[in-house]
């Protein structure tokens, strides 16, 4: 307190003296552009190392009152032109001209509990502006990130509407705490993930769906411990700043948007099912292979030709459709000097390439800001959004699952019944069928969800802002699902009620000053509180009546309901010291106390801090003066930050309630464990910035993180009554490079050719599992101390014997055996990319723009397992379609490189999921984006009286470069997802109108 | 400088009073369950601690389904009709006897879990928590449950107690008291782990009321009572080839005169194997099974893996279904399905056709019934053991005649004659797999599709021990492997 006050007191008595010493002399001139010529008005004029400034007049003219004109220097700067400093020499009439500000390098970048211009940041940080992302038919915004930023990789399980992706920055951190990154929108951490998570059902419903992407000014993602450490909790994965757009001073504009597109499924890899032919060819031959006649009606294996005679159907057609996507909006901006606003309303409909998918948003948001008093202001920032979404399986080797079904069903199964009906007469599937599925059952997700928040800014005295920010998140859902007899079911009733309020209050205060011309010094400090409550009723009822499918008129006996329970809440206090020196030397320090519900007593609280520093060279005496170089920057930085993405109630030794014999018993359902606290992420980060000739920018990055107290679910010797424990036990490491470069190739006035890419390398190193040498994630797959995050653990297949074309797998000591149990096991490979980048191009002519975007990955593995073992079956799976992948198979003596030959009945294993023999080269390129936009001209819009109109034609993922056997090789983090919903084409048009 | 006094002043404090004031904001205690201290404290905790201890028993990896899967697939009682409709790839592995530490029964984790929740309430029953008998009935149930769990996995995971003459070979780890997270017990010998069930039982005999069941229970042959105890301990002398004692046990359950023999009428179409309740005739002990409870039911659980509705990979297996001559109300105890994609027609055992809820359906599994009293009676007699006023033709007897089947030979023996007689009435129920293994029988089958070197199993081999399961390996260095695999 005390050392705060005399430091105060220090500053205020060197500005004062400053300002005593003053000899006054006036310097005048006009301010241009280096271009046009024009004269810039407004634009700021300053005399650097001091807050003595004025503006320029409508002609660009100034006029300065310095205290010395030989050793005064001017500042002129104005917004989207790149700040001058010119000194004065003597001189009474000082002119400048300004250049444009092309590589952005003066933008101001919201960066936590602030913002900031871009030089002066000391953490590894990227952005992306909101109109980059608006224009993919996405319905959430995490969608249309993916590729643009180096070092965040995102991926989904499925590409249904409103499911939710994975994001990893920087690589995986954690193996049983969270590894997702923390989104704070406009300052506030918002909720995340999976909306629709419960027992009952897969359906995937993504938080972030909520948020309009047109509604977004930008997006920073904060990836080193520097950039985020002030978030500490939660901030161990990167952090995603949001903000949404503010209303602008002047008269109301109004853009309007519609946009119409069709999705269709269309694989690029080759991967298909069987046809008839080859079908029928592959299941005699595998008949005859084991000793049967498949043209005996009476044998178990009768395929005589005439089924090929009958009706056949290409069922993955018949279970797909075009699918059509649809959005229409209105936003409205503008204001006052006291008050601004935006606000917007829009309607997103997609509807889905399977039956039964469709996807519905009605969002509207007001964001509005308030002068109230000359140092007093507030606004608010509120988004409600309505969302509808129905589903079905997609995901796995589930029955109904078109997407496995539409490879699995064989061709000659009739589709419809004798009444016209869909088909049920499926025994091969247990008589399911999708489409009867989709037609008679309800899978249905509605969701309301409300983001409010409300900030006060004060500045009671010069400098010095008191901020608080308080929200309120609030979703409710409820998800219905009916499995109808019609579909084979017993009429079964399921409905999920979720409610989720988060409550957040966010306080800090900010002083920020100018000291002695060129020590630039701001504190905050602050203090944050959030409470999470989130309830889930369950109930089914087995046997209702179809007429009135609720639980009303099942028997009581038969229905069962539950209420899941999860509080928990979070404390912080933090403070944030930034310094620089004339724009040459920044540091920048953190600190952060959390306490948090998730811990045992005594471990509630932990620790984060981050020191950074920069230096801009090019801010240097020596090379100010030299022209090409815009930015020169290095930047290093240290800090800690916790992760406590972990289920609630892990301390805790409890008991459950397990009902048995109608009995509620007690079940020990986790052991007791008060010492569980934060998991700790250690990062160092180094980094360069530079941009030349004022058309190009880049940044390199390297980083470290380790993880270290890994709050790990460790497996225990089942002996105890338990199979894993949460310890804080273990520790790994990302190492990384990072690479991000854009410029204008070509810079004309009427043409512009612009590139950019992006490319990083993560290398994820498990150092320590909490003293086992390996943790099963799966049989197949292992967490390994000396290896990368996943390590697939298959058997060794070597091919086929190629004088009897059975399958060969090697042994431990290294020779040839046909016995599958005594194939050896070992470390095939893993998951993990060992590069991920996009790239993209831009070419505009006038208000034509043509720009292209492709995202790549390699050098992961993937393990096509699941559906491999039923279709590329070797003949053990008789009853079922087999895929493109099983057709290359041996057939006469001496072939080698293909398929075992295939035998009914196949008992060999050669077909076994955990197996080398599905694991391929993940790597792809996707021509991802095409978009072609046209902007009318100035003139012909005054003639029109409209301010802005654009229209568009966009495809995406046009092509994907992969030839696994799947239909895309993106598989998730895992690299094993099963007939997912796949990702989809598509080819939309959009008109914009600003008025 | 004042007024900037008065606002730091007012920041810090507000900063302390949140830090500190809210000390409660950070307590989330977990509403729906309770801690364990309030469970094991009170009779009325360590109560429902005791009748939550049986609800693994109904898990699918245990009699839920996947143990009795197992265990029928690899003897000539079960059957996949591979290539038929029936056919969804499941218990491929089990039929064809393909076992590794990787894919192997997950009984383990249950059982222990299991036995990890008794000795939780076994080492709270103070004499302070309440009534002496009340607490000597939870005892009994726990150390029922405890033994039985014990049983079944010294059964699956080692090899027979007469595979060595003094049974000294390994068993698994005998667990009786609270273990942490970092013990990691070591297998005890099969002696040593009988022995242990042995000591367990005979407890629990002893302290437990004659006249207890639990209370509040739907179907109370599914709780544990003294016949239940007595019953399972003259399995377990069987097995330990004390036919006395086996003799004496199945002696004193049939003489309860707590249980009749089934008629030919409560066979019918398995109506007695469909009951949600069972109140009177054969079943000493057995699993429960109905929607809403913590474990069982689904698509891996019996009833779909035996029902044509549903997965059916579980089939029967016609060497079984042959044995019933003509009349003989057991072959009635079966159902069929033609395979349209194969013209085959598939069978399967009806003994868990369900109790007509839904689809998938629940079933109980029974554990312990009177014809198993009969049929352990006459098999130790056989090899010795004397009970006034029974001999081994008059307890086959009591069961052929409740079964319309022929009389039962003057003359018998194990092979011919009481073996066959245990799987025509025992099939399905678990037994058939465990009486080759302890009688050093091997196994043989001719009604088999699958890989040919599962057709037969010799005595001996490494396959009547199943492999420990991988994930404990790891977990616990002190654990042998099981030889061969």
């Amino acid at each position: 307190m005390k050392k705060i006050r005399l430091f105060f007191t220090a500053m205020l008595v060197l500005l004062t003296a400053g300002l005593a010493s003053a000899q006054s002399v006036t310097v005048k001139g006009t301010v241009r552009d280096a271009e046009t010529g024009e004269p810039i008005p407004f634009a700021s004029v300053v005399l650097h190392g001091t807050m003595t400034g004025v503006s320029t007049d409508q002609n660009g003219d100034y006029s300065l009152t310095v205290p010395s004109v030989d050793e005064a220097v001017l500042e002129f700067s104005f917004i989207g032109y790149r700040t001058v400093q010119v000194p004065v020499e003597g001189r009474l009439l000082v002119d400048c001209e300004l250049e444009v500000d092309a590589m952005a390098l003066e933008d101001v970048i919201v960066v936590a509990y602030g913002s900031t211009k871009r030089e002066a940041m000391t953490g590894s940080v990227t952005s992306v502006e909101g109109d980059k992302l608006a224009e993919a038919p996405v319905t959430s915004v995490d969608k249309a990130l993916s590729g643009k930023l180096a070092g965040v990789l995102i991926s989904s399980t499925t590409g249904q509407p409103g499911a939710t992706s994975t994001i990893r920055i920087r690589g995986t951190s954690s193996i049983n705490a969270s590894n997702s990154p923390l989104w704070v929108v406009d300052g506030i951490p918002m909720l995340s993930g999976n909306i629709a998570n419960s027992d009952v059902s897969d359906a995937q419903s993504s938080l972030m769906t909520s948020l309009n992407p047109n509604d977004i000014e930008s997006i920073t993602v904060l990836k080193d411990a520097a950039a985020a450490a002030v978030y500490g909790s939660r901030a161990a994965n990167g952090v995603i700043l949001v903000t949404t757009k503010s209303g602008k001073e002047g008269r109301a504009q109004f853009t309007a948007r519609v946009k119409y597109g069709v999705q269709w499924f269309k694989s690029d890899t080759g991967y298909r099912p069987m046809t008839a032919e080859e079908l029928l060819t592959y299941q005699r031959t595998a008949a005859i292979n084991a000793g049967y006649d498949p043209d005996d009606p009476t044998g178990t294996y009768y395929r005589p030709m005439s089924l090929l005679n009958g009706e056949l159907t290409d069922y993955l057609k018949f279970f797909t459709k075009l699918g059509q996507v649809q959005e229409y909006e209105i936003s409205a901006r503008g204001g006052t000097d006291r008050a601004k606003y935006f606000s917007s309303v829009s309607y997103h409909d997609n509807d889905g390439v399977v039956y039964g998918t469709d996807y519905q948003r009605i969002q509207a948001r007001v964001n509005a800001d308030y002068k109230l008093l000359k140092r007093l202001e507030t606004g608010i920032r509120v988004n409600v959004a309505y969302t509808d979404q129905d589903n079905v399986p997609t995901d796995g080797l589930a029955m109904e699952n078109p997407i496995f079904s539409g490879q699995s069903f064989m061709p000659w199964i009739p589709k419809y019944d004798e009444n016209g009906d869909f088909n049920t007469d499926i025994p091969s599937n247990s008589n399911m069928n999708p489409r009867a599925s989709a037609q008679w059952n309800e899978n249905s997700l509605e969701s309301y969800r409300l983001n409010g928040t409300m900030y006060v800014k004060w500045e009671p005295v010069k400098n010095l802002v008191l901020e608080t920010r308080n929200s309120a998140e609030v979703v409710f859902s409820e998800q219905r699902l009916y499995y109808s007899e019609k579909a084979g079911y017993n009429n079964i009733v399921q409905n999920i009620k979720n409610k989720v309020v988060q409550l957040t209050t966010s306080n800090t205060a900010n002083y920020a000053n100018v000291f002695g011309g060129y020590h630039s010094f701001r504190a905050l400090v602050g203090q944050e509180a959030t409470k999470y409550v989130q309830t889930q009723d369950v109930y089914q009822a087995d046997g209702v009546n179809p007429q009135i499918p609720y639980p009303n008129t099942a028997d009581q006996a038969n229905t069962t309901i539950s209420t899941g329970i999860t509080r928990d809440a979070l404390l912080s206090v933090f403070g944030i010291v930034d310094y620089n020196y004339d724009s040459r030397y920044f540091v920048q320090a953190t600190l952060r106390g959390d306490g948090s519900s998730l811990f045992g007593a005594e471990n509630k609280w932990g620790l984060f801090w981050s020191a950074s520093a920069s230096w801009n060279i090019n801010n240097e005496n020596f090379l100010k003066n030299f022209k090409p170089l815009d930015l020169l920057k290095i930047r290093a930085s240290y800090g800690v930050n916790g992760n406590n993405g972990i289920g609630a109630y892990q301390a805790y030794g409890v008991y459950a309630t397990a009902m048995y014999n109608g009995v509620a018993g007690m079940l020990p359902s986790t052991p007791e464990n008060q010492e569980l606290s934060w998991e700790k992420n250690a990062t160092w980060n180094v980094g360069v910035d530079f941009a030349f000739f004022n058309r190009l920018r880049g940044s390199i990055d390297v980083y470290s993180r380790t993880t270290k107290d890994m709050l790990l679910d460790k497996n225990v010797p089942q002996t105890s009554g338990f199979s894993t424990n949460f310890v804080n036990a273990g520790s790994m490491r990302n190492t990384g490079i990072e690479f991000q470069i854009d410029g204008d190739i070509i810079l004309t006035k009427d043409f512009v050719w612009n590139v950019g890419f992006n490319i990083a390398n993560n290398k994820t190193k498990i150092l320590n599992l909490g003293g086992e040498d390996l943790i099963e994630a799966a049989s197949y797959m292992h967490y390994v101390v000396g290896r990368s995050m996943y390590s697939y653990y298959l058997s060794d297949y070597y091919g086929v014997n190629p004088s009897n074309g059975e399958a060969l797998w090697v042994t431990e000591d290294g020779k040839l055996t046909n016995q599958y149990s005594k194939a050896r096991k070992y470390y095939a490979g893993s998951p993990e990319p060992k590069y991920v980048g996009g790239f993209s191009t831009t070419f505009s002519w006038r208000g034509l723009s043509l720009s292209a975007f492709f995202e790549f990955k390699g050098g992961n593995k993937i393990l096509n397992m699941n559906e491999m073992k039923y279709l590329a079956s070797d003949g053990a799976q008789m009853i079922l379609n087999q895929s493109s992948a099983a057709l290359n198979y041996w057939t006469a003596p001496g072939q080698t490189g293909v398929n075992p030959k295939p035998v009914a009945g196949n008992s060999s294993n050669s077909n076994d999921f955990t197996t080398d023999r599905w694991l391929q080269d993940g790597s792809y390129v996707r021509f991802k984006e095409l978009t072609l936009a046209y902007s009318l001209p100035q003139k012909a819009l005054d003639k029109m009286r409209i301010k802005g109109l654009r229209f568009y034609l966009s495809g995406q993922n046009l092509y994907t470069f992969s030839d696994v056997d799947a239909f895309d090789p993106e598989m998730g983090a895992a690299g094993t997802v099963t007939s997912i919903y796949p990702y989809t084409k598509s080819f939309v048009g959009g008109i914009e109108l600003t008025f | 400088m004042r007024i900037m006094k008065k606002y730091l002043v007012f920041i810090v404090a507000f900063a302390a009073v949140t830090v500190t004031g809210c000390k409660d904001f950070l307590v989330e205690e977990p509403p729906l369950s309770q801690s364990n201290e309030l469970t094991l404290s009170t009779y009325e905790g360590l109560d429902q601690a005791t009748a939550g201890a049986y609800a693994p028993l109904a898990a699918a990896a245990w009699y839920g389904g996947d143990f009795i899967l197992l265990n029928e697939m690899k003897t000539s009682n079960g059957k996949k009709y591979i290539g038929s409709d029936f056919d969804t790839g499941r218990l491929i592995d089990w039929y064809n006897m393909n076992y590794t530490e990787e894919n192997t029964s997950a009984l383990w984790g249950y059982a222990y879990y299991v036995i990890s929740a008794t000795n939780n309430v076994i080492a709270n029953l103070t004499p302070d928590k309440g009534d002496e008998q009340d607490l000597n009935n939870l005892k009994a149930e726990c150390l029922f449950l405890r033994a039985f769990s014990h049983f079944d996995l010294v059964r699956t995971y080692a090899q027979p107690y007469c595979y060595t003459v003094d049974a000294s070979h390994p068993g698994v780890p005998v667990v009786i008291t609270v273990q942490a997270s970092t013990d990691k017990p070591a297998r005890a010998t099969v002696a040593k782990v009988y022995e242990q069930i042995v000591a367990d039982l005979l407890e629990a005999e002893s302290i437990i009321d004659p006249s207890y069941v639990r209370a509040g229970v739907k179907d109370q042959r599914s709780a544990v009572t003294l016949e239940a105890i007595q019953a399972l301990l003259s399995r377990v002398y069987l097995y330990m080839e004390n036919w006395q004692g086996a003799a004496d046990y199945a002696t004193k359950v049939i003489d309860s005169k707590k249980f009749t023999m089934w008629t030919p009428e409560d066979l019918q179409d398995a109506a007695c194997y469909r009951l949600d309740v069972q109140t009177e005739g054969e079943v000493i002990f057995e699993v429960y099974s109905n929607s809403g409870e913590a474990y069982g039911g689904g698509n891996e659980a019996i009833c779909s893996l035996t029902s044509k509705n549903k997965y059916g990979d579980g089939g029967a297996c016609a060497d079984l279904m042959n044995l019933y001559e003509d009349g003989d109300v057991r072959a009635t105890l079966f159902h069929s399905e033609e395979s349209k994609s194969n013209n085959e027609t598939v069978w399967w055992t009806a003994k868990y056709l369900g109790k007509g809820i839904s689809s998938p359906d629940y079933s109980n599994t029974i554990i312990l019934r009177l014809s198993e009293m009969y049929l352990n009676r006459a098999e130790a007699m056989i090899h010795g053991a004397e009970i006034d006023g029974a001999s081994p033709v008059s307890d086959l007897q009591t069961i052929a005649s409740n079964r319309n089947a022929a009389p039962v030979k003057a003359s018998l023996s194990w092979s011919d004659g009481i073996y066959l007689e245990r799987q025509k009435e025992l099939a399905w129920e678990v037994h058939t797999w465990f009486d080759l293994g302890r009688t050093k029988t091997a196994m043989s089958r001719t009604d088999f599709v699958g890989n040919e070197n599962a057709r037969t199993c010799a005595w001996p081999s490494n396959l009547w021990a199943m492999p420990i399961p991988a994930r404990e390996h790891t977990a616990n260095g002190n654990l042998e492997h099981n030889p061969g695999y």
